[in-house]
């Protein structure tokens, strides 16, 4: 099963090569002679659209999910990728935002015990083991475990400790927040992209009480790296944002022509601590971003627990689809 | 608020102890009381005059810091102290907003315009205009073209050495680079590395590449569905400032020829009309078209003219008057020449719609 939102793009890649390997999509495909049927089916569809029935009885349990077009065993799926479910979503009929709330939430508990049940296999896994291994705090105390090099970071909304992280990185600190959300100032969509301090920031110290940050020294780099790994796989796409203003602190301005992607070779230790920090937080799935500093010397910086790859795929031509395709077939065929 | 040399300093301990103390505490509280955004800066500074104006010692400058990408501004009190030296006060009031939401940028800062969700910078941009295609499409539509063709080209296959030397060439002849050197002035002129250049002339191929073949994909289809926009025509036509009135096309190539046109022979016919060209006198200056046009490239006048038929005289669309006659037209094949026409034509109205649909958003503040 993919779930995701219509018109996800990754999914349409994955999508693809799931047919290039004899699978069918449910409801659009013909079936071939003993192909693998591919649900597409989205959370948010539930409970407005879709049905789901758990039952108990007779010492027997039945998990089904009636999309509003088919109706699915849920026990017979194999493999789950969480791809970009937009999360569920009451009907249009429920208006009052207290009931929709309500709904939601009624929807989200238990689609994760129905979801607990299934004996398949999960990219990159569960909701709950997405929401826990995308913790900055917990990942990057799993990486230095693992032996991963990592700046050093301050994770805090202490006031006073801005100064001394500014001191402590020389005057060539950063700033990230410790999860992405949505915000407005003066009604229009802001983001909080890595924040170069200067001692402009520090004047205005007081506001860290109102939230944690995440502090660390500003890395230097040779390149930047997105490590894709996909169950065993890794796969390296190094960015090279030297010769953009814009993206030459933060990647994610996307300033392309100014941007170099490439494939990446990963010393061997390296990828292999990258696909053990993977497992370690318990997902099948995640990209790593690191940073090669000019001495060569490989830093890990966060992990993202269903983070982008359309873009190395595209840029970089790193075949992530189909890395997710095999894993997901090869949970078919055992 | 500048210094006076006639005004003798005074010093700290001449002072009441008080005052330079209350000026700061003074200058603290202007600091917090001050707008914090770009639209309160006129009323910021204004502030700040009063406030120098009751604090003459402190030769009190305010500087503002506007933020990039962001609504919101800092301030400085620059003040002199009383032994010498300057003291810079900043005072951020506790507003209750979160330090990296206080530092973050609007969501589209540096970039230009969004289509379809791809974002736009300002250098890309800047970039994108460098090779304009000179067609008559404003810079904003151009803008917006390539956003879409890149987008629609880019599926990650690389481009081949042939179609980059062919794109480079092109690049180059057109702007008259002819060797190593004029290259790399101009790359110096623009501001650009040998690896942006490659990344650059990429891009172009790219565009290209999906141009081309998106052209060979629509051409077939779009000539079967408009075979008419396809008939080779041949046709003559006279534009100019006056009307030029004749019966017939002998009689239009009469009047050509008396002004120095392709069919000098004879001259114009007796047309009574006023502002006309008549008589055998001379018509003035005018612009005559021999030749042969695809249908849908002629003067709308004449498109579909049967012929013989003179036409006209009719408003010409760049201002005067057009006067023209269809003189043979050839049915459409699916020749070379006739599909490469119906690829740009078919490729032109693709593009015109997908621009139609697009979602184009301009960030201008």
């Amino acid at each position: 099963m993919i779930m995701s939102a219509r018109g996800d793009g990754a999914a349409e890649r994955v999508l693809a090569a799931l047919r290039r390997r004899g699978a069918h999509l449910v409801g659009a495909d013909e079936p071939a002679a003993g192909g693998t049927p591919v649900l597409w089916w989205d959370n948010g569809d539930y409970p407005g659209r879709s049905r789901v029935t758990a039952t108990f009885a007779g010492g027997e349990r039945r998990l089904v999910l009636d999309t509003g077009g088919r109706t699915v065993d849920l026990s017979r799926i194999t493999a789950v990728w969480r791809s970009r479910p937009s999360g569920p979503r009451a009907a249009a009929a429920v208006t009052d935002p207290s009931h929709r709330a309500h709904a939601r939430l009624q929807a989200e508990v238990m689609l994760d015990g129905v979801w607990s049940l299934l004996d398949a296999r999960w990219l990159p896994g569960r909701r709950a083991d997405e929401l826990r291994a995308h913790n900055k705090v917990f990942h990057l105390a799993r990486a230095v475990e693992l032996g991963f090099t990592v700046p050093d970071t301050t994770y805090t909304n202490d006031p006073a400790a801005l100064a001394e992280a500014y001191e402590a990185a020389h005057g060539r600190l950063v700033a990230k927040q410790i999860a992405s959300d949505r915000f407005e100032v003066d009604g229009v969509q802001h983001r909080a992209y890595t924040t170069v301090v200067t001692r402009r920031h520090l004047t205005s110290r007081h506001r860290v009480r109102h939230e944690p940050v995440v502090l660390q020294p500003y890395v230097p780099k040779a390149v930047e790296l997105r490590v894709i790994v996909v169950g065993e796989r890794v796969l390296a796409a190094e960015i090279d944002a030297s010769g953009s203003r814009a993206a030459r602190d933060d990647w994610r301005h996307y300033d392309n022509d100014r941007v170099r992607y490439a494939p990446h070779a990963l010393p061997a230790d390296v990828a292999r601590r990258c696909a053990r920090l993977v497992a370690d937080v318990g997902l099948t799935y995640a990209a790593l971003d690191l940073i090669v500093t000019p001495g060569g010397e490989y830093v890990f910086l966060e992990l993202n627990s269903n983070g982008a790859w359309g873009f190395v795929e595209l840029w970089a031509g790193l075949p992530v689809s189909d890395a997710i395709a095999d894993w997901l077939m090869d949970g078919e065929e055992q | 608020m500048t210094d006076s040399p006639e005004t003798p300093r005074p010093r700290a301990e001449d002072l009441p102890p008080e005052s330079f103390g209350a000026a700061l505490a003074s200058g603290a509280e202007l600091l917090r009381s001050l707008p914090r955004r770009r639209s309160g800066v006129a009323g910021a500074r204004r502030a700040a005059d009063a406030w120098a104006a009751r604090h003459p010692d402190a030769h009190a400058q305010l500087v503002v810091d506007q933020r990039p990408g962001s609504p919101v501004v800092d301030y400085d009190l620059l003040l002199d102290h009383p032994d010498g030296g300057t003291i810079a006060l900043s005072a951020p009031p506790e507003d209750g907003v979160p330090w990296l939401i206080d530092h973050s940028t609007h969501w589209a800062a540096g970039h230009l315009v969004s289509v379809d969700g791809v974002h736009v910078s300002v250098p890309q941009a800047l970039t994108m205009l460098r090779s304009l295609s000179g067609r008559d499409a404003s810079p904003y539509q151009e803008i917006v073209d390539q956003c879409l063709l890149a987008a629609a080209g880019d599926d990650g296959s690389p481009v081949g050495a042939a179609d980059l030397q062919a794109t480079a060439d092109a690049f180059r002849r057109g702007r008259g680079l002819r060797d190593r050197a004029s290259t790399l002035a101009w790359m110096a002129a623009a501001g650009m590395s040998g690896e942006q250049f490659e990344a650059y002339i990429e891009g172009i191929a790219r565009r290209r590449r999906f141009r081309k073949e998106k052209e060979a994909e629509l051409a077939p289809g779009h000539l079967a569905a408009n075979p008419g926009d396809f008939a080779r025509v041949r046709a003559v036509w006279v534009t100019g400032g006056e009307k030029v009135v004749v019966g017939d096309v002998a009689e239009l190539f009469g009047a050509l020829g008396s002004a120095g046109g392709p069919g000098a022979a004879g001259g114009l016919g007796s047309a009574d009309v006023p502002g006309s060209v008549g008589g055998c006198g001379p018509v003035g200056d005018v612009v005559v078209t021999v030749g042969v046009r695809w249908e849908s490239d002629l003067p709308e006048a004449l498109r579909g003219a049967p012929p013989g038929q003179v036409i006209g005289p009719e408003k010409a669309p760049g201002g005067g008057f057009l006067t023209g006659a269809v003189l043979s037209r050839t049915p459409a094949v699916a020749d070379a020449a006739t599909l490469e026409a119906a690829g740009r034509a078919a490729f032109a109205a693709w593009l015109a719609e997908r621009r139609a649909a697009a979602t184009v958003e301009w960030h201008w503040s």
